[in-house]
């Protein structure tokens, strides 16, 4: 168990650079998760804090220990290998009590590992495969079993590359609820990268976003859901992805080609920039009645309607703008016309470019210019 | 009619595949024709030996003479020493070549850098020097030296045929293996050195196995390296063959035959012994790590 620091960590393989300088501050036992679109560096990011990477600079520092030509079994580091790294000619308990038997985790009398690994795989639910070799695994059990080689060990930290990602839904979702109450887990700093969106809200005690090996944004699950640094934060998380609506301001509103959108940015962004109006498909909503006025308001026709059993997922045209809605009302039938709202705190502002960093919430226009946007 | 799945490259009955099947026929008896010549030649009696006739009465009278003083009478060789020179000049270059080979091709195969691929072709380029143009240099060396006609001396020249074959061979098994089993091994706590014998050399058995066979038959079917560098002490079998040939003397055809079967029989069984880790090489890319 320690505390684990990255300081200006630089990673290029020949001519690509795959990491331009992390800085990552993970207290002890601390579950942090790195997520990221594939390529980003996230295994790379891993590997270098493992001692993997030649031609990795810049500071790592376990419990406060500098790593700087420490070997990778020196470290007091475990890995879970995407590609599982079993040994093949080796059963799933050799596997596991690899580890065990070098000397540098402690020392185990075989009585002691035995039990050990009995533990931890009851917990993963693989008890009944030690005697299997990894070829003779589905791609699920690997996975545990890799897993498994990781929380069988006392380390300083755990460094899991996409544990999940091999699992099929189902499983997926219960073992991320698992994994969450795994008592190794959460003694144990742990670094974890994923692809999925779901793993990191649901697991990380805090997030960093991987865009091409810089980290983008770094905070809770809350604030990197709620106040997204820029559009490809925005995203990354969610889904279906956030509706991204280019608007231009003027006088302090801003405003869609059609009109159909139109809401207030503040003062301070300066009339004829360009900006893009963020709103998550979950965060609008359809009402019945007469539209209160204390929230965005958009009206357009229902042009598909997916039913996706609990919910419904509509594309709805807003005067000329494609705009996503997901809904739990299943009366809505393509070629309605629907108005839709949402509150002026879930509609973000984000400037322009790519990936356009966000500006803030909307708030409510003033009245003229919303009589401006209704003409 | 019991349903089968069809198999690609599967058989099917048409006058273009009978007429392909007589041209693999033709084929076949023109490559074995030589063998089977050899065969029926070294059965023959001293009588027979010119004359190209199938019928004759068969003896084995030929094998006793090139494996007893008779034989060693007529080429000032003995033919068993020349085996057993063949065995240790030939084991002996294979182990020299796995002990430096093994940590040379995993090198190659795992670290990268500039001009690694040079080294690794001048490695391979061993092989196409035609040895003729290498021989008299290296007599003159051997000669200063004192290596001539020595085991050692063989061992050391016939690093030459198996170590570029060793070293090839095992790179690209050691490629495949996935560099992650062994940086889970250091994970778990073990040095380079024990990742490397723990991990990675278990994996490439069946690789070794081949590569060691195939380079022992090429250093076993050498003929040019000891024909020039050794004399009559330490002679292997490919040069004791062809001296029942005859220097100037009388030919003999039939105890040629005889010795060349006699000097197949290791590789054959050196082959049989290690059959179980051929198979096993040819299907280790399914085995997915």
């Amino acid at each position: 168990m320690g505390s684990l620091a990255i300081r200006g960590l630089t990673a290029r393989y020949g001519k690509t650079v795959a990491l331009h300088g992390i800085d990552l501050e993970l207290t002890d036992r601390e579950f942090f998760v790195v997520l990221g679109p594939s390529g980003a560096g996230k295994t790379t990011t891993l590997k270098s804090v493992a001692g993997l990477v030649d031609g990795a600079a810049g500071e790592v520092r376990i419990a406060g220990r500098d790593m700087t030509g420490v070997e990778p079994y020196d470290r007091g580091v475990a890995m879970a290998f995407e590609s599982y790294a079993l040994y093949p000619q080796r059963t799933v308990e050799q596997n596991l009590a690899s580890p065990l038997r070098s000397g540098r985790n402690g020392t185990w009398t075989p009585a002691q590992q035995a039990e050990r690994i009995r533990q931890v795989t009851t917990t993963l639910g693989i008890d009944h495969l030690l005697g299997r070799y990894p070829r003779e695994l589905s791609n699920g059990q690997r996975q545990r079993t890799a897993l498994g080689r990781v929380l069988v060990r006392p380390a300083e930290v755990y460094l899991l590359d996409e544990p999940l990602s091999h699992l099929d839904a189902k499983l997926r979702a219960a073992m991320r609820a698992e994994l969450k109450q795994l008592g190794d887990l959460s003694g144990t700093t742990t670094l974890y990268v994923t692809h999925d969106y779901q793993e990191a809200l649901a697991l990380g005690d805090r997030i960093g976003v991987l865009r091409e090996g810089r980290l983008v944004q770094v905070g809770t699950p809350t604030q990197v859901w709620t106040e997204p640094v820029d559009t490809f934060v925005a995203r990354t998380i969610g889904q279906p992805e956030m509706n991204l609506l280019d608007a231009v301001v003027d006088g302090g509103a801003a405003r869609t080609p059609g009109g159909g959108v139109v809401l207030g940015v503040g003062p301070e962004v300066p009339a004829g920039d360009a900006v893009r109006l963020g709103i998550r498909p979950r965060d609008l909503e359809i009402v019945d009645r007469q539209a209160p006025d204390d929230r965005l308001v958009l009206r357009g026709r229902v042009v598909l309607a997916e039913r996706l059993g609990r919910s419904v997922e509509l594309s709805i045209d807003v005067a000329g703008v494609q705009v996503i809605a997901v809904t739990a009302d299943h009366r809505t039938r393509e070629g309605d016309s629907v108005t839709l709202v949402a509150e002026w705190a879930n509609v973000h502002v984000f400037g322009a470019g790519e990936p356009a960093p966000r500006l803030g919430a909307a708030c409510r226009p003033e009245p003229a210019q919303l009589a401006g946007g209704a003409r | 009619m019991a349903a089968k799945e069809l198999t690609p490259g599967q058989r099917r009955f048409s006058p273009a595949s009978l007429g392909a099947d007589l041209v693999l026929l033709g084929w076949f008896v023109f490559s074995l024709f030589p063998l089977v010549w050899m065969v029926l030649l070294a059965l023959k009696t001293n009588a027979d030996q010119i004359t190209t006739f199938f019928a004759f009465t068969p003896t084995l009278k030929n094998f006793g003479i090139v494996l007893s003083d008779e034989g060693t009478r007529l080429t000032s060789v003995n033919f068993t020493d020349a085996l057993f020179n063949s065995v240790i000049n030939c084991v002996g270059a294979v182990l020299v070549s796995l002990v430096i080979g093994i940590p040379a091709a995993y090198a190659a195969g795992r670290w990268q850098y500039r001009g690694s691929n040079d080294v690794m072709f001048t490695i391979l380029s061993f092989r196409f020097a035609p040895e003729l143009m290498v021989i008299v240099p290296l007599f003159v060396i051997y000669n200063q030296l004192g290596l001539f006609d020595t085991n050692v001396g063989m061992i050391w020249v016939l690093q030459l045929v198996t170590m570029p074959l060793i070293v090839w061979i095992l790179r690209s098994y050691f490629q495949d293996l996935p560099a992650e089993l062994e940086q889970a091994a250091l994970l778990d706590g073990y040095t380079r050195r024990r990742a490397f014998m723990m991990v990675a050399l278990p994996l490439v058995r069946p690789g070794i196995a081949a590569s060691a066979l195939l380079a022992f038959v090429f250093a076993w079917n050498n003929y040019v390296f000891p024909l020039i560098l050794t004399g009559s002490r330490h002679t292997p079998v490919t040069v004791a063959v062809t001296r029942f040939l005859g220097g100037g003397g009388q030919a003999y055809y039939n105890l040629t035959a005889a010795a060349a079967l006699i000097a197949a029989l290791p590789p054959l069984i050196v082959a049989l012994s290690i059959q179980r880790y051929l198979v096993r090489g040819l299907s280790f890319g399914a085995v997915k790590a």
